[in-house]
Formats: C-alpha cells, structure tokens, sequence
C-alpha cells in the first residue's frame, strides 16, 4: 500500500507532468490484475464448460448480455444489485475493523421479518408513514440479530466468525415459524407470510417493468458510507483499528467497543436489504428469499479488498452475473452453479495477482 | 429397547460427520492452517460420495471419491498458504464458495432434473462379533456401521499420533510456534501441507456419510451448517483430540434430541426444536471462549525470512 503514495520531497517538488502519469500508472497497477483475474477465470470457466460438453462462447454472451439486451434484464439486476450490495457492506464494514461477520443472511431474515411484521400489523396507514416504519424496522432487526453476536464478542470474547454463522441458521428456523404459525400464507404452497400492506411497499419508478425505489436508497446509502468512512471521527477510528489494531489501542480508540459498533452497523444494513426485498421485490416475506447474498455478498467485500467506492462497482458486476447465470442455464444449457465457480475464481487469481505484482516490481 | 439406549444408538452414528471433520479441523489447525471451507467440502463431498456410489455401486468407492476430491482442495489450501502465503481466512472462503459451486454442478450434470430422486443403499451395520452381545454397551457402541468404527479409531490414532509420539510433539510445536520448530529442523511447509490435504479429506468423508447413513438420498440443503458447527466444535474442545469427542457427543446429542423431540411431537413448535443444536452451541460458546485455548499461530502463514515471530 504504502508504495502507492510516493510524495516528491518538499523541498523538490516534482514536474508537473509526472504527477499525472504516475497515476495512471498507479491506477493500472489496481486494475490490470482485476481485468486479468476476471479473464482467467472465464477461461478456466470456459474450459470446464467445453469439458462438459456444453459451447462456452453461448453461455457467456448470455451471462454477459442478458442484464442490457432488455429492460427487464435491467430492473432484474438493479434489484439483484441492492441486496448484494447491501450484503457487501453488512461484511465489509465489520471489517474494516478485523471482524468477519459471516451472518449477513440471518440479519437480512430477521430485518425481512421486522418489516414484514408492521407492513402486516400497520397495513391501514398510508405509505408515507408505514414505509419508513417498515424499512427502519429492517435495520432494527438487522442491527438486533448480529448485536447478539457482537454482545457475545464484547462481553465473553467469542469469536465472531462463528456466532453469526450459527444465527443464520437460527434465524432459518424463526421465519419459518413466523411464515406458518404467525402470519402464514395457507394458499402460497411453500412457507410465506401474507402479503404486507399496500402503504409498505416500495413505489416503482419508470416505465414498465418499474424498479423499485428502494434501488434509489441504496445509492443514497453508498454516498452516505462513503462520506462516514472518509468524513467523522468514527470512521476514521473503524478505519485506524483496521490498519492497525496495536496503535490504535495506544492512541486510545475503544478497540473492541468500536469491532462491536461495526458489526451492529454491519447488521443494519443487511436488515435493510431484508426490508427492502419485502417491501420492493416480494410485497410479503417467504421462506429461501434470502437466496445466495451472504456468499455473494462476501464475495464482493473481499474483491473489493477494504475499498468503500469499489464495493457498489464490484456489486453490480456481480449482479450482472447472477441475472446472466439463469439466462445461461436456459439458453446453453449450462448449470447456473457454474457463475458460483466463476466468482471463486475470479477472487483467487486475484489474490494471486497480488504475489506476481510483488514478483514484477521487484519488491 | 430403553429410551436411554434407543438415544445413545441413534447419537453414536449422528457422532461421526461432527467427528470425522472435526478431527481433520483439528489435525491442520495444530500446525497452524485454519482451515473455513469445512462447508463447502461437506457439501461437495457429500455430493461426490453420493454420485460415485450412485454410479459405480459401491458405497466405498464413494467415500474414497469424497475424500480424494477434498483433499484435493486441501492441497490448494496449503499450497496457497504456505507457498505463496495469501490470508488463510480468505483462500478458505473462496475454497468454499469453488466447493459450493462444484458440488451443484455435478449433481446438475450427473442426475439432471428427474422425477424421483435416486436413492443410493446405506451403509450395513457390522455388529461386532462377542462385544456386540454385552448387553446395553453392545447395542449402543458396537452394532453400527463400519465408518463409525472407523471415526473412532482415527479420532484414537490422531491422539496418539499427537500426544504419544516424538513427531507428533514436533508436530504440535509448528501451531505454537513455526521459527522455534524451522529452527529445530523440522519441515514447517511438509508437514501443513501433508495435514491440511489429510484434514480436508477427513471432511469430504464427513459430508460424504451423511446421504449413506439416514436415507439414501442427496438434497442440497443436507449439511445444513454441520461445517460451521465443527469449526466450532474444534474451538471448544480447545484443539485436543480427546475433548474434540466429548464435544461430537454434546451435538450430535442435540441433533438426535431435536429430532425426536420433533417426531414425538411435544406441544412446542418444530422450528423452535430445530433451533436447539445451534442455540446450544452458541451458549456453550460464551463459557468455552473464556478457558479452551487454541494454537497461538493458528491462522497465520509462516514465512521463514520474516524476522517478526510472535
């Protein structure tokens, strides 16, 4: 890292003309392994397709297409985009403090049933007032379910790792009692609660297919993330502890406070995400929504390796993937599970992109 | 048959996946490899086993499937970490996420969408032939399957190994501390190398038992989170062996306790039953964090050329 920034001494400033340059450079460094590791992994991916006997090029033109060959490809990713995105954060800003919060699925659960709970109780109120109840109610939850953890990581030193593994698979068992024992929806064929108000749910923007508003808060989130990170004393804390954990201790941050603090921010955010799929995708909450945005959500907060602005990049070049996967399986007959192998791949050559940048600079 | 003996025959088989990767969990970690991908090789083993026994007919050769298949990722892990030493933590996820996705594939590729699902034998029970007569003891320990056996006596011969002999001290002083034991002349990168591809294997065979065991059958969803729990269990048995086993005994007695609370049907609703082995898990958490100990390089890469040990 620290290579990166290499300041002329002050007494000789450097020419104008190598200030720029050096950042090109600098910015090719970062994103060169990135192209490259995205290139390898295809070409590993296409190898194992043609060894299945299925034509790799078909299956990728889909993957890669279907998100902008229609509009509601287009809403499809963006709404896929959010959630994985907000999972994205719910491990990344834990772990800008060295915590590694494997829950994001339990806390999107429990933040999906607090926002089904009033969209459902409060279904008369008009959306004004019902909405952001709803979507607060899915932070809250969120914040509540990995707060466990982080109480549990405070106050007796459990591993965190493993807490919020373990609360996924509790939160499992709690939306399926909340969708048949609560509020269940007896006709839906498949455990699912029914259907929340109308003044709960997400007004669409655009034309037909609409998106979801919630696509709007997100954005406003990524700002918001961004600027507390760069901006307040508190993320600049997150991010001392996550540099160095020893120093800041010496500084006199509350090391272990502020790991606590991160993972229950960590878990509002993922509640959000379950709040929003409630109240923009799915209008109720239903068993296996949470479908496979812890993985991909860890998948795009290590790629983006602590980088708060590549994180809503990575995400949506993800998401463009997902939406491609099941294009691919229908049009090439390629098993959706293949993208999974793709993303794995993707993240280890970029890991081992680090080893030969170091080899080639001669470090 | 008693409810005692009914609930401890039923445990000692639900043992064996907790054993079997637990064991092979604690085996890398006492050299200093955390392994995560337990998850995914579960799963991926329990695919491979299935399909090979699916195809092939034998259940053996399943299992042999399963354990070459993720040992073969094991030997990504240690190549990855002690060769080129990237983050333990981070190879084992994308491990994980490669299992997840491989195990997918090949059910999809192999089996396809069908209308019933294939159904593979389970594993006969080998009664022992005198032990198996003892009353009680005999119906409970020694009227199982083979692998049962078999996950008992390498839970023994990974103790002994450790705990009894020359290398296996040798071996325990690399998680400790891998200068002091490069210093002492032996081979830090052999022998992370040799126990996570070992260890790996012994969970792939975990994953593998489970469709062999119960039904016969392969589901997507069958290892429900075994794979976190063992970390888990390695954590609370404090990276011994020996307490490694009481450990497998505590869960898999939950398992079996949630599940015939389940079938006898107590007023309580199911979901809260199923909550049980991970509720007791994290409850068991907040006592063991505070005495079980763990291999103070656990985790981290050795790089003989740093002079930062410690």
């Amino acid at each position: 890292m620290s290579e990166t920034m290499t300041p002329a001494p002050p007494a000789a400033p450097a020419p104008p003309a190598a200030r720029p340059t050096n950042r090109v450079v600098e910015a090719l460094w970062l994103l060169v392994p990135y192209a490259v590791s995205v290139l390898l992994a295809f070409v590993v991916g296409g190898l194992i397709i043609l060894a299945i006997g299925r034509d790799p090029m078909a299956a990728f033109e889909s993957v890669l297409t279907t998100s902008f060959n229609t509009r509601f490809g287009t809403v499809e990713t963006l709404h896929k985009w959010v959630p994985i995105l907000l999972c994205a954060y719910a491990f990344a800003i834990p772990l800008a403090t060295g915590k590694f919060n494997i829950g994001a699925e339990g806390q999107l659960l429990v933040g999906a049933t607090g926002g089904v709970a009033l969209g459902i109780l409060w279904s008369d109120l008009p959306t004004i007032v019902l909405l952001p109840c709803v979507l607060i109610a899915g932070a809250l939850g969120g914040a509540l379910w990995s707060g466990i953890a982080a109480f549990l990581m405070v106050k007796f030193n459990v591993n965190e790792i493993l807490s919020t593994v373990v609360l996924n698979f509790i939160s499992f068992q709690l939306i399926d009692y909340v969708a048949s024992h609560v509020w269940p929806d007896r006709g839906a064929g498949h455990p699912a609660t029914v259907r929340v108000g109308d003044g709960a749910l997400l007004p669409g923007i655009g034309e037909a297919p609409p998106f979801h508003s919630g696509v709007l808060i997100t954005l406003v989130l990524v700002v918001a993330i961004a600027v507390f990170m760069r901006r307040t004393p508190t993320g600049f804390e997150l991010r001392a502890v996550g540099a160095n954990l020893r120093a800041a201790q010496v500084h006199g941050i509350k090391t272990s406070r502020l790991a606590g603090a991160g993972l229950v921010v960590g878990g509002a955010v993922a509640g959000l995400a379950g709040a929003i799929e409630v109240a923009g995708v799915h209008g109720k909450m239903l068993e296996g929504m949470q479908s496979n945005f812890l993985i991909l959500g860890i998948i795009v907060g290590l790629m983006s390796r602590g980088s708060m602005l590549a994180l809503p990049v990575v995400a949506f070049g993800i998401a463009v993937l997902e939406v491609g996967a099941g294009s691919m399986q229908r049009t090439a007959q390629v098993p959706v599970e293949m993208v999974l192998i793709i993303e794995a791949l993707i993240l280890l050559f970029l890991l081992l992109s680090d080893i030969v940048r170091a080899k080639i600079r001669g470090q | 048959m008693g409810e005692i003996t009914e609930f401890l025959t039923l445990m000692i088989p639900a043992m064996v996946p907790f054993l079997l990767a637990a064991q092979g969990t604690v085996l890398s970690g006492r050299a200093g490899v955390f392994n995560v991908s337990q998850e995914g090789l579960m799963v991926l083993g329990a695919a491979v086993g299935f399909l090979v026994s699916f195809k092939v007919g034998s259940n053996t050769v399943g299992l042999g499937a399963a354990f070459a298949i993720a040992a073969l990722f094991g030997l990504v892990l240690a190549y990855m970490t002690t060769q080129l030493r990237l983050d333990q933590f981070v190879v084992g996820l994308a491990l994980y996420f490669a299992a997840l996705g491989a195990a997918g594939l090949l059910y999809r590729e192999v089996i396809g969408v069908t209308m019933e699902p294939p159904l593979i034998p389970t594993l006969d029970d080998y009664p022992i032939p005198l032990l198996s007569k003892i009353p009680f003891l005999g119906e409970v320990l020694f009227d199982h399957d083979l692998v049962v056996y078999a996950a008992f006596l390498i839970s023994a011969v990974i103790y002994w190994f450790m705990y009894k002999t020359r290398s296996g001290l040798a071996f325990r002083s690399i998680g400790e501390n891998p200068k002091a034991a490069d210093s002492l002349g032996i081979n830090v990168t052999w022998a992370r190398t040799w126990s996570t591809v070992v260890g790996s294997g012994l969970v792939g065979v975990a994953g593998a038992y489970l469709p062999m065991v119960y039904t016969g059958l392969y589901t997507e969803g069958m290892v429900a989170g075994r794979g976190w729990l063992v970390i888990a269990l390695a954590f609370l048995g404090g990276w011994r062996p020996h307490l490694v086993v009481a450990g497998a005994a505590f869960l898999a007695g939950m398992e079996v306790l949630a599940l015939r609370a389940q079938v006898a049907g107590i007023g309580i609703p199911h979901q809260f039953v199923l909550m049980l082995p991970y509720v007791a898990t994290l409850l068991v958490m907040v006592f063991a964090f505070r005495w079980a100990r763990q291999p103070a390089f656990l985790g981290r890469n050795y790089d003989r050329e740093s002079r930062l040990v410690g």
